[in-house]
């Protein structure tokens, strides 16, 4: 090797040592550098050069199922189709491919951009919803075009699913997008922006058991946003990679879809009212209708403002829920109350004989008027023909006190303890009340009242059920039961719900065994309210109720909608067979008139109904 | 052979050849990590740019550096002509006319421009010696300048900043090593800093412009140029000590590094084999770049001496700037890493460049 030897000539050899010091320093410079960034930040980039590759991708876990009594499905889960941008990845010339591939409406790209400008820092990285539930064939054709949409993905995820459409939609309920303050007072549930749950009905009261736990599951994206598989890409994931979403829990309600579409197929003749049909021996709830119904696939999806303003504001309340939200005076089928407060009291001898002369005289100069003049009337009498004025005298006898009471251990004026929709309690006034509430105080004509379920006194349509069924069961008040038990989404039970009894009623037997043989007059008595409609062979025991619709005087107008809306409610609360009850139904139809023309008809297509379905499922069993 | 001083003893410098292998490669190793994601036939062309960069190595490091010296303006005409035929004919790629193509192969007169410009520069400088002892003088340094300035402007008007600068970084480095007299030296200098704010205004695109105030400021573009600045740095510093495996770089693999086969080759290398591979990198072109000094020193002739200085400041300028560009130290400027890099000009340049300092090694005395 030769020596370095400067060469005294050279024109360079002054300068070479700078020269030689300046290339080293600039080579310590960069190592300098590379120790900076290697060495001292290394565990930062290295981090940082995760976050570029590694995303974490929520796995959204499927809703409970909702089924009736027999496991047929009331609301399950379908695929849709939802795109998720990711800004990171996302080019600014794939906003004309939306428009042109889907002819996107303006205010839908304006949301997506929204949602890609307001992304900062670590958020550039996350998946973000852009559009949910498009139709299939965007789906295909976004997907077709995969490659020239980077940052773009549709990913399949579940959509809330009625099969049933209305089907006791006010039961089952429907979805929307949380609000503000679901998240702040929900925070156990882990609600995140966007997030669906239960708004009404069974999806509301369930929503703890419908929803389920979410998993999630870490992937390795390149450049452009498209996931890597292979075992290289593999060993970045972070340990453990993914967890699996734990499906929500099943409800199954005692609900039976097969007395259910019975009862919804009798009620269409009408457009506004409710029906309920309960197990006189359980309390179980077999169908529940309020009409309008609602179609929850509506609700649930895209509504549109408009639409939803409809549904709400419209005078037939269809968001309603007329079983349980719903007070009305209950009629005439409150005449049971001063019937059974007489006879507990010992105010009242069957044989005892009152004559109507069409109209009932109290105090000075008043008179309360019946349907006609009915002539003489006994207890029995006065319930198959529904006789005011006998009931008036009874009221008079009894007082308003006691009547009240008796209201109240049949449960009206108190939630049935459903805990289901924000029930009402109706209402069951005292003496007491109106001498607070009136400047005149209590009158005798508010008891007179009260004996026909008119003046004050406010029901829901379970309440009346639930009475019925103690008088059909001799005494026993049970909470109506909705759901018959929880499991979860492999079939492991949660919870068994049990028959809850809620008061024995300790009357005297032979006050069931008279009031249920008066209760079948009625329909079977050629004098009873019910007779004309009723169904040769069906054992039923009811009550015709028509229930004056109050504070609505006819402001003049006679168009077809103000004569209807005028018109009284019509009423039946009965039960069957009267020998061996098995069932109670009540029907309400809102504004139908003359119960016995209405109300009546309806509800002998609904015992008709039940009877021989369950025929037909005792055929089926054997 | 022409050897007009009595023989010299022919001699391989073994030193060079192995510093050139090596980095060859390692850059070859490089590529076909780089490349395996996207485009798999850039390795099979790199091996064909190898194979014409060896043989033009060969052939220009056999003959006697001497004859350089007599053709060295004629091949610095022929490189104007190109240039202006660049001009005239080239093709626009990225809004840029900087390729001719002979044939099936495109190719960049302006990176061979640099051998041509450092040849005339020798020739020159070679022919005239300083006229007094206390060095040269500013009108002295006309001639040079002119010979850098003319290609100079030609470049810019493609426009390729980059090789424009190198250009113009080569010539300084060569003019400070001239024996120079100080009041020449600190006009000079003094001229550099009047003329940047009017270089900023007059000469810079809009582009490069932003690339400068970017770099001064990443956050200022999280999508564009910041980005490129911070995937590289990411990968760099995600290497750590050891680095993550050969092809096992994820900002490369996962595609998060642009061009990273020309311009970003080192971050590439450095995610991959970490502080460790990157200290041997920069070892090698800094013990090459010294040996190009250590040559300069060895040689009587003043021809030989200019050639390893402007082959030696070449390799130095754009390994530091290319270097210096993807660890976020400068702005971008599209450099590439000397015999590393994709492509075939910058191969061909800096094996021609090699190949002068092989000629001017294997004849240098011995004393």
């Amino acid at each position: 090797m030769s020596r370095l030897i400067v060469n005294d000539d050279s024109e360079f050899s002054r300068k070479y040592r700078y020269a030689l010091i300046f290339v080293v320093s600039i080579f310590l410079i960069l190592v300098g550098r590379l120790v900076q960034l290697q060495i001292v930040y290394g565990n930062q980039y290295r981090v940082l050069s995760k976050n570029n590759f590694l995303q974490k991708r929520t796995e959204e876990a499927p809703r409970g199922l909702i089924l009736d009594a027999n496991g047929k499905i009331l609301a399950r889960n379908r695929v849709a189709y939802n795109v998720f941008v990711i800004p990171q990845f996302f080019k600014k010339k794939a906003y004309d491919f939306l428009v042109n591939l889907l002819e996107l409406s303006q205010t839908e790209i304006e949301y997506i951009k929204q949602k890609i400008m307001l992304a900062e820092g670590r958020k550039r990285t996350f998946s973000l919803l852009a559009l949910r539930d498009i139709p299939k064939e965007w789906a295909l054709i976004l997907e077709s075009n995969k490659d020239s949409l980077p940052g773009l993905e549709i990913v399949p995820q579940e959509k809330r699913f009625y099969p049933q459409s209305m089907l006791a939609s006010h039961i089952i309920g429907f979805m929307g997008e949380i609000s503000a303050e679901d998240k702040q007072n929900f925070p156990e549930m882990n609600y995140r922006d966007q997030d669906w749950r239960g708004k009404s009905g069974t999806e509301f009261q369930f929503e703890s058991n419908l929803r389920g736990k979410r998993g999630y599951r870490w992937r390795v994206l390149d450049a452009r946003g498209r996931a890597q598989h292979d075992k290289d890409a593999a060993r970045w994931l972070p340990d453990p990679w993914k967890k699996d979403p734990v499906p929500g829990n099943n409800i199954y309600l005692t609900i039976d879809s097969d007395y259910q579409n019975i009862v919804e197929h009798a009620m269409s003749r009408y457009i506004s009212g409710a029906a309920v049909m309960v197990e006189v021996k359980t309390g179980r709830i077999l169908a529940y209708s309020s009409k309008p119904a609602f179609d929850p696939n509506e609700l649930s999806g895209k509504l549109t403002p408009s639409r939803a303003n409809e549904l709400y504001s419209s005078p037939l309340h269809p968001m309603l829920d007329k079983v349980l939200q719903g007070t009305y005076f209950p009629g005439s089928t409150y005449k049971i109350i001063p019937a059974v407060a007489a006879m507990e009291e010992k105010l009242i001898d069957f044989e005892e004989f009152h004559l109507c002369k069409g109209w009932y005289e109290y105090g000075r100069n008043s008179s309360f008027a019946c349907s006609h003049a009915h002539g003489l009337m006994n207890l029995e009498t006065a319930i198959i023909s529904s006789c005011n004025v006998f009931f008036f005298m009874l009221s008079e006898r009894v007082g308003m006190d006691r009547m009240a009471r008796y209201a109240r251990l049949f449960g009206f004026g108190s939630p049935t303890g459903i805990h289901f929709n924000f029930e009402k309690s109706g209402f069951i006034p005292t003496k007491q009340w109106y001498a607070q509430k009136f400047q005149e105080g209590f009158r005798i004509g508010h008891t007179l009242n009260s004996a026909i379920g008119q003046g004050n006194v406010k029901v829901t349509v379970l309440q009346l059920a639930m009475a019925y069924a103690a008088i059909a069961n001799h005494g026993t008040l049970y909470e109506p039961q909705l759901i018959e038990r929880i499991t979860t989404w492999d079939g492991n039970p949660v919870k068994d719900f049990k028959v809850k009894v809620k008061r024995k009623l300790g009357f005297k037997p032979e006050t069931w065994d008279f009031l249920i043989k008066s209760l079948a007059g009625v329909v079977d008595d050629p004098s009873g309210t019910a007779y004309k409609a009723r169904t040769p062979g069906l054992k039923v025991a009811g009550k015709t109720g028509t229930a004056q619709v109050r504070g609505m005087k006819k402001d003049g107008s006679d168009t077809r909608e103000s004569k209807w809306r005028f018109q009284d409610h019509a009423w039946f609360a009965g039960f069957a067979p009267y020998d061996d009850p098995e069932i109670v139904v009540v029907v309400l139809v809102e504004h139908g008139g003359f119960a016995a023309k209405a109300a009546v008809p309806l509800t002998m297509k609904i015992f008709e109904g039940y009877f021989n379905s369950k025929a037909i499922k005792k055929g089926r069993n054997k | 052979m022409f050897e007009p001083e009595g023989r010299f003893y022919l001699r391989v410098d073994w030193t060079l050849l192995i510093l050139l292998v090596s980095i060859m490669g390692l850059g070859l190793l490089n590529l076909h990590s780089a490349s395996s994601n996207l485009n798999a036939s850039m390795f099979t062309q790199q091996v064909y740019w190898i194979f014409l960069g060896v043989s033009t190595f060969l052939i220009t490091a056999t003959i006697d550096y001497r004859v350089y010296n007599r053709v060295a303006y004629f091949i610095y005409i022929l490189g104007i002509l190109s240039l202006l035929m660049v001009l005239i004919i080239g093709k626009v790629t990225n809004g840029s006319r900087r390729w001719l193509n002979i044939g099936p192969i495109g190719i960049q007169p302006s990176e061979l421009m640099k051998i041509a410009v450092i040849l005339a520069l020798a020739h020159h400088i070679d022919a005239s010696p300083p006229k007094t002892d206390e060095g040269r003088t500013l009108q002295e340094l006309i001639p040079p300048a002119a010979l850098v300035g003319f290609p100079f402007l030609l470049i810019l008007i493609q426009p390729d900043l980059g090789t424009g600068l190198i250009l113009l970084l080569i010539f300084f480095s060569i003019m400070f090593l001239l024996k120079l007299r100080i009041r020449s030296l600190v006009t000079l200098m003094s001229s550099i800093i009047v003329l940047a704010p009017l270089i900023w205004t007059f000469v810079l695109q809009s582009y490069q412009k932003k690339r400068i105030l970017v770099f001064l400021d990443p956050s200022t573009d999280p999508t564009g140029e910041g980005w490129h600045i911070r995937q590289s740095i990411f990968a760099i510093g995600s290497g750590k000590f050891f680095g993550k495996g050969y092809m096992r770089g994820t900002q490369s693999q996962y595609n998060f590094l642009p061009a990273q086969w020309s311009d970003f080759p080192f971050s590439v290398w450095s995610e991959e084999w970490g502080f460790l591979g990157s200290f041997v990198l920069l070892g090698l072109y800094t013990i090459l770049i010294l040996w190009a000094i250590r040559l300069a020193l060895n040689t009587r002739d003043r021809f030989a001496s200019v050639i390893c200085i402007g082959v030696g400041a070449m390799f130095f300028w754009h390994t530091i700037i290319n270097v210096g560009m993807v660890m976020g130290l400068l702005p971008i400027v599209g450099v590439t890493l000397p015999l590393f890099s994709h492509g075939g000009s910058s191969m061909l340049t800096f094996m021609i460049g090699a190949g002068l300092l092989m000629s001017v090694s294997a004849r240098r005395q011995y004393y």
